[in-house]
């Protein structure tokens, strides 16, 4: 009898992923409690949650990975439902809910499909036998296919990432920062343990099969949370972006393991591995920071925020860590982790196939104009949020939240600034889950010294730790040159051309964003409408003499997501023809219907007899 | 690592951020000239300084810490890539503890502390200006990236110091166009980073030019010194940058005249910038991606040449 569960080193990493996102998100979850209305519901799905992720990277065999994974699904789609009942959000959290429950399960008939032939209808069998069947089976790429499906839709890749937006900001915050900053990687984590255990050697469509996934989630992602004004689906869209520049880092991976560039491959899957761990870092704090700003202002919409920065200052800083992070700023540890996605990018000049070779500047540039547009969505998200004058009365009227909270905040920071100090001695530790995974060992490549990250490309060395010291030496340098000067400060209002400094007149989220959204547009097909109101309105309801004298409008913007517009309704649309076409031929006359019924009996018959005969 | 190696390393540092305010007030002295005006000192980006650093600062009532901290963020990034640049004669010392993937992260963690410092007064100028520059920058940094890749491709190290010693020793005969194009593409992120015509104009006030100067708008004193210094420094970094890998010349000689020739090379591209400045009209922001464009595509130009041939 195999045991159900059994702890391997990649297990291992995940369950210390697990929980390194969790022991944070208790804290903050247990000040976050009082908040909630159905706390026994929340408690009850919210451990039977963490639960099932440890079960799920911890299964040994298909029976128990997927009763996990569907407990995991549905204590989610619970936990989502939190706020369900609640009279003004209800609809679009059960509408997300729905959407949700749907996409999950959608992926999971994928997944038993493949567990299917790959176990041969064995659901006991351990993951290590599982090899040996799948060579009698003559598609490999039908369970790349499946397996594909199955956990890309759960880790949000485009094209099956269009729930995300809609799930994350419905969950309360700390839920999701656990979907976002946990969930989504334990999908990654079965990517890793099911292509390495069971369809090992790869051909190379498939590598790059996940690179052009991967870049284009990247880019898919960045752009929609750019023009999101929800705060938290900015963030559910930039873990879109995330999950694509992980999946980018593992086809590079793939496509070195196919080459046969074993040390290459190495790295790049450390690049994915130690992006896993940033992301969950940042992505949690920003999470709870956004969760911190939610319970405060009861709003998510980024419009009504601002100044926050003076009243919540210590959620401000910690959101502001986050975001340097995120946006892959040096020296933080999401620049590292991208940067030794830009490393593996730049060793394809080893490759011999050309066509190839010219492929990845592509894969760069997506790449690369995914971490500009990163710096633009970021800089927007703390901005608008943090910075300027509080933009409503709910801004105005927030306060730091209780000290649970706070804790869980900074526990997270705790943990990004670990994992970029000491991310040469924990890039050692990824070396090790790596090498049990393909038997290759770069620890003395990557990490000769313990300060300094080394890549293979001639000269591509970075040591975060020496330049966060510099950074602070000659800060603090420039402070002491200012401390000598002696000079006198003095505090005035903001130049406003002569009136009085007003929140209106600030950039708006939406507004900061309209350079990248009119350039964009075709991707966006945002519908603008401006409704200005009639002059008789202003002479009615005077403003007072001394604010300016503007008239009343009002700015609509709709956007169309690409992906949303095109696939999904187009689908619905497509199936709602044929099934009125059919509905339509058949339904006046019987003899039609019953020629129709013929001929569905025959196809089916004739499907099947091909099915047996293969 | 000797004595004289070390001062001449010391001695380029302290002579690029020595003459960074005379080679933006070059510029403008030069553009002056030949619009018929009559030039200002190249020294005024001293007095300039001086000024700033002596006189009292105001600050904005609605600004938040963040205005405090950030003139700090915005030049100390800067200030670290000096200590990496590459160096400008033989047998000068160079750290190459870095590459240039850092160092383009480090730009660009000044220009985001730079946009969030627009964000802080509460000003409509700061907002329109962050949001120009994220736009701006959001296009620059793919070309910046691919510019890295193919220059690494033909100095055979993506350190920028090795690199461009590699290049001063070897220049890439046999992928000149592959350079050539790289170099075209690099010169244009150089003038879209820096913020000069026809991106932006640096010596514009209006609202609807405006991209680097509506940041800044409300900074007085220290803070302004602070922001005016970290321009005049990163357009000193992009033209050593320049000069040192697309231009790799005089490397070899004599240090005194390696370091004539360096500053010979800073002031040609001066003159090419102030020229460009003069016989162009600025770009409509929207016309803008089209430049970045034609950057962009001539790093995949380079690339793909250099592949092929």
């Amino acid at each position: 009898m195999t045991p159900f569960f059994q702890l391997d080193t990649l297990s291992l990493l995940f369950v210390a992923l697990i929980v390194l996102g969790s022991v944070p998100n208790l804290f903050y979850t247990a000040g976050y409690l009082p908040h909630i209305q159905r706390k026994t519901h929340f408690l009850v799905h919210y451990f039977a949650f963490i639960g099932a992720m440890i079960g799920v990277v911890t299964a040994n065999t298909p029976m128990a990975f997927l009763f996990s994974w569907e407990v995991m699904s549905l204590a989610s789609w619970q936990l989502i439902l939190t706020e369900g009942k609640n009279r003004q959000e209800g609809l679009t959290t059960r509408k997300a809910a729905r959407f949700y429950f749907f996409m999950t399960h959608f992926g999971f008939v994928f997944l038993l499909l493949f567990f299917l032939i790959a176990s041969q209808s064995n659901l006991d069998l351990p993951f290590s036998e599982m090899a040996l069947s799948i060579q009698a089976f003559p598609y490999a790429w039908l369970l790349f296919l499946f397996l594909a499906l199955g956990l890309f839709s759960k880790a949000g890749v485009v094209p099956l990432h269009v729930w995300l937006p809609y799930a994350h900001p419905a969950a309360p915050s700390p839920v999701s920062a656990l979907m976002s900053g946990v969930m989504l990687k334990v999908a990654l984590y079965a990517l890793f343990r099911f292509l390495f255990e069971t369809l090992h050697p790869w051909p190379l469509a498939w590598g790059v099969t996940v690179l052009l996934l991967g870049s284009f989630s990247a880019l898919v992602g960045v752009l929609y949370a750019l023009t999101e004004r929800d705060i938290k689906a900015l963030l559910a869209n930039s873990s879109i972006e995330n999950i694509g520049i992980i999946l980018m880092a593992f086809g590079m991976g793939m496509i070195f393991d196919t080459l046969s560039l074993p040390h290459l491959s190495s790295f790049a899957f450390i690049a994915a591995l130690f992006h896993i761990f940033n992301h969950m870092s940042f992505k949690s704090l920003l999470f709870m920071g956004a969760g911190n700003i939610l319970h405060q202002t009861h709003t998510k919409n980024m419009e009504l925020f601002g100044g926050l920065i003076k009243s919540m200052p210590i959620t401000a800083w910690t959101f502001l860590i986050a975001a340097l992070s995120i946006s892959a700023l040096p020296p933080s540890n999401g620049f590292i982790s991208e940067w030794m996605l830009f490393q593996s990018m730049m060793a394809s000049q080893a490759f011999t196939d050309i066509t190839l070779k010219l492929a990845l500047p592509f894969a760069m540039f997506s790449l690369a104009m995914t971490s500009g547009l990163a710096i633009a969505t970021f800089v927007k998200a703390f901005g608008i949020t943090f910075l300027g004058l509080n933009r409503s009365e709910n801004a105005a009227h927030a306060k730091e939240v209780n000290v649970l909270m706070m804790s869980g905040l900074l526990l997270m920071t705790g943990v990004l600034i670990g994992l970029m100090l000491w991310a040469p001695a924990f890039l050692k530790l990824l070396d090790g889950v790596v090498y049990s995974l393909n038997g290759q060992r770069i620890a003395a490549d990557l990490v000769p010294t313990s300060f300094s990250i080394h890549a293979y490309n001639p000269g591509a060395v970075i040591s975060p730790f020496w330049l966060l010291i510099g950074l602070i030496a000659l800060t603090s340098l420039l402070v002491w040159v200012k401390s000598q000067l002696k000079l006198q400060t003095r505090r005035s209002h903001t130049w406003a051309c002569g009136n009085r400094v007003q929140a209106v007149n600030q950039y708006t989220a939406a507004g900061f964003a309209a350079p990248l959204r009119r350039y964009f547009q075709s991707l966006y097909q945002a519908e603008e409408r401006i409704e200005s109101q009639a002059q008789s309105v202003h002479i009615e309801d005077p403003l007072p003499d001394d604010a300016p004298h503007f008239k009343k409008g009002q700015h609509h913007l709709i956007i169309h997501p690409l992906f949303e517009r095109s696939l999904y309704h187009g689908t619905v649309q497509l199936l709602k023809r044929i099934s009125f076409w059919i509905y339509h031929w058949t339904h006046y006359e019987k003899f039609r219907y019953t020629y129709f019924i013929l001929v569905l009996l025959i196809l089916v018959l004739l499907g099947y007899r091909l099915g047996v005969t293969d | 690592m000797t004595f004289s190696t070390l001062s001449l390393y010391i001695l380029t540092l302290i002579l690029l951020i020595l003459l960074a305010p005379a080679l933006t007030g070059f510029i403008k002295a030069l553009k002056m000239y030949w619009l018929f005006k009559r030039p200002v000192s190249i020294w005024q980006g001293y007095r300039d300084f001086n000024k700033l650093i002596s006189k009292e600062s105001v600050v904005s009532q609605e600004a938040s810490a963040m205005t405090t901290i950030a003139p700090y963020l915005v030049l100390s990034p800067l200030l670290l890539i000096l200590f990496f640049l590459p160096p400008v004669t033989q047998g000068a010392f160079y750290l190459n503890v870095v590459d240039a993937f850092t160092i383009t992260g480090l730009i660009s963690l000044s220009a985001f502390f730079l946009m969030l410092l627009g964000m802080d007064q509460g000003s409509a100028f700061g907002g329109m200006g962050a949001s120009r520059e994220a736009f701006i920058s959001a296009l620059v940094e793919p070309a910046m990236i691919l510019n890295i890749f193919a220059i690494s491709l033909m100095a055979q190290n993506i350190g920028i110091s090795s690199a461009a010693i590699h290049l001063a020793h070897h220049l890439p005969e046999e992928h000149l166009a592959s350079f050539l194009f790289a170099g075209i593409s690099f010169f244009i992120l150089l003038i879209a980073e820096n913020g000069r015509i026809p991106v932006d104009n640096p010596e514009t006030h209006l609202e609807l030019t405006m991209v680097h100067e509506a940041m800044t708008l409300d900074l007085t004193g220290w803070k302004l010194a602070l922001i005016e210094m970290a321009s005049s420094i990163k357009f000193m970094i992009f033209a050593s940058l320049f000069v040192t890998l697309f231009l790799p010349f005089g490397y070899d000689l004599p240090v005194a005249l390696a370091f004539l020739i360096f500053l010979l090379k800073l002031l040609a591209v001066a003159i090419t910038v102030a020229w460009i400045e003069v016989n162009t009209a600025k770009l409509r922001l929207f016309k803008v991606p089209n430049l970045l464009g034609v950057a962009i595509v001539l790093a995949f130009l380079s690339l793909i040449t250099f592949y092929v041939t």
